[in-house]
């Protein structure tokens, strides 16, 4: 387990970058101040609307592929039918395969399953493993309105943010699979808020969707995203494929400006560890397997020093990428500039 | 994160992985303690058809909801948190919706991922039938023989659900040798009567028999399955022979109150 643990942090344990001084932050080198910078700054919530219109989309399509028959999206979040193409959910078939290893069940599965599974593992490695989170989760898009509930409390100081060891979540995940291997039920699944949820949207909602609500409340006023950050194994089941994904959220040291606006608003902070001052381990980075796509700090990054991005397969083994060195703005050609006021 | 003090990061971890462990040791004991809370089978409560036995199906059933989905009737239903460890599962109720095998080819079985209900049974009944056909017409069938309904006939007695019982003959009103004139059922409940192509709802269409034989009349197995026997006298009693496969239409047609012919499930959503 250990080398795995290793492996997901192997940026994080590199020899840190010397940090830049003053004069060679991007708003200094324009001439400007932080604050002429920052007010320069227009966040349009590109990728937030994107997010949040996408969400409620794939989930009412769901819904509308039952309510009015169409063969669409069929199904729920633990296996569904897309346009014929079977996607099942993986934690859910873990589970199932760990059981089926133990009473010979393996067997009986259908070529429909097997398809499902290996083409959702593929589909979410290509966009990032836990972009499920954010961009199809229902669960997420409430904790997330709760996230912002919580910061409204703690605004007002009604409670206080605490943070516990995230690394609890393998613990989670390896015990749910255990679990299911040692009681032959999918434990998990009577707990998933994922597959309550989404069976509620497109079934019709049951008592199962109190605990939904409860731990959307426990979300608000205890532990801050404590489902999503420290427990869901469907999530680090994602985020396994997530750290080898090729592509994630891009961060170019020599653009940043050491604000740390955008770990403010990351839901999961830990993931941009890089961008606080003196701890880049190299010029380029990408966030890790638990980032969720979300682009909330693409959003906000005064100096765009954060994007989407391919990494390319040195990368993604723990190797460099070197960065050509980018014209100063004030150095680009006066043609260029033309051509960029003409736009 | 408190990563630059190795010390507090530690008993952090240490405190995060008691409270993981202490958490699923709770869920796992619930989970032992739940899984025999419901033994008991409800009558006129069957699995869908090829379901698996209970326990394999509690795993096997991922619980998306596919064949919920694909039944033309609506039949399943995915069951809820009081059935503990039986939550999201696909179950049937007679009483509001039937089986009445309108889809031709149990398609719920076909659409399953993860054969939890198992198509193969019904795959496999339906090609013997087409062997035995052939066989038992050297490969030239006579016109009046449809094999395609020779087969979906085989398919849908290839698996049983339950059986039906008439448990009190004095509920029923042929055995009074009465009859039955009024609305077909109360409930809105899809069904297509044998050798139609269309579906009714149940609650829009009167009937009218001298004797009441509706579970003889709409029984999509037909004759092999349920016949009206004279006992003499003006009395008469429905016989479920060996066909039976309890898919429960004849329950969701019965008129009387309570229901004069009910399904005993094999297989089926059990409660506590």
């Amino acid at each position: 387990m250990s080398f795995l643990y290793d492996f997901i942090t192997r940026d994080k344990k590199r020899k840190p970058l010397p940090a830049k001084d003053r004069s060679n932050l991007p708003f200094a080198k324009l001439g400007f101040s932080f604050k002429e910078w920052h007010d320069s700054h227009i966040n349009t919530h590109k990728w937030r609307n994107r997010r949040w219109a996408f969400v409620i989309f794939i989930n009412l399509l769901f819904v509308v592929s039952f309510a009015f028959d169409l063969s669409i999206l069929e199904g729920s979040l633990s296996g569904s039918r897309l346009i014929g193409i079977y996607l099942m959910d993986p934690f859910n078939s873990s589970q199932e395969l760990i059981i089926g290893s133990r009473t010979g069940y393996l067997a009986a599965l259908t070529t429909n399953f097997w398809i499902g599974f290996f083409v959702i593992l593929t589909f979410y490695w290509l966009l990032g493993g836990r972009t499920f989170c954010s961009w199809v989760c229902p669960y997420h898009f409430f904790a997330e309105m709760g996230e912002r509930a919580r910061a409204y409390f703690i605004k007002k100081k009604k409670i206080r943010d605490k943070t516990y060891d995230i690394t609890v979540k393998y613990i989670f995940w390896a015990g749910f699979l255990l679990l299911a291997y040692l009681t032959k039920e999918l434990v998990f699944e009577n707990l998933n808020p994922v597959g309550i949820l989404s069976r509620s949207l497109i079934y019709g909602p049951g008592l199962a969707l109190i605990w939904v609500v409860a731990l959307l409340l426990y979300e608000v006023f205890g532990i801050k995203r404590f489902w999503c950050r420290y427990v869901c194994p469907i999530g680090v089941t994602y985020s396994f494929v997530g750290d080898i994904s090729p592509v994630g959220v891009k961060f170019e040291l020599d653009k940043c400006g050491y604000c740390t606006d955008c770990q403010d608003v990351c839901l999961v902070p830990h993931e941009l560890w890089f961008v606080k001052k003196g701890a880049a381990t190299k010029e380029v980075h990408f966030t890790g397997g638990d980032c969720t796509k979300c682009g909330l700090c693409i959003d906000i990054c005064y100096g765009e020093a954060l994007s989407f991005g391919f990494k390319a397969p040195s990368y993604i083994l723990g190797g460099e990428i070197k960065k050509e060195k980018e014209l100063h703005p004030l150095e680009i050609p006066a043609e260029d500039n033309k051509k960029n006021e003409k736009k | 994160m408190a990563a630059n003090n190795p010390k507090l990061s530690r008993r952090q971890f240490l405190k995060a992985s008691a409270s993981a462990v202490i958490s699923l040791a709770v869920v796992g004991s619930a989970a032992y303690y739940f899984k025999d809370k419901s033994s008991v089978l409800k009558t006129g409560v069957i699995r869908p058809p090829g379901s698996r036995e209970e326990e394999e199906l509690l795993y096997a059933c991922i619980k998306c909801g596919l064949c919920v989905q694909i039944c033309p009737v609506h039949a399943i239903k995915l069951a809820d948190w009081d059935h503990y460890l039986s939550y999201g599962t696909p179950y049937i109720d007679v009483n509001r919706q039937a089986c009445d095998f309108s889809c031709d080819a149990i398609q719920c079985a076909e659409t399953c991922p993860t054969a939890a209900i198992n198509f193969k049974i019904f795959k496999h009944a339906g090609d013997e039938a087409i062997a035995k056909l052939s066989e038992k017409y050297n490969g030239k069938l006579p016109p009046d023989v449809n094999p395609f309904e020779v087969q979906i006939l085989a398919m849908k007695k290839a698996d049983k659900m339950g059986v039906a019982k008439i448990p009190e003959p004095q509920q029923c009103l042929a055995y009074h040798g009465q009859g039955y004139k009024g609305k077909l059922g109360k409930t809105h409940s899809l069904l297509r009567p044998p050798g139609s192509q269309e579906r009714i709802y149940i609650d829009e269409v009167e009937v009218n028999r001298k004797i009441c034989d509706l579970c003889v009349v709409y029984c999509p197995l037909g004759e092999d399955a349920i016949v009206l026997k004279d006992l003499g006298e003006g009395k008469y009693l429905p016989e479920i022979k060996d066909d039976c496969v309890g898919c429960g239409v004849c329950q969701m047609v019965c008129p009387t109150e309570p229901k004069a012919i009910v399904i005993e499930p094999f297989k089926g959503l059990k409660t506590t």
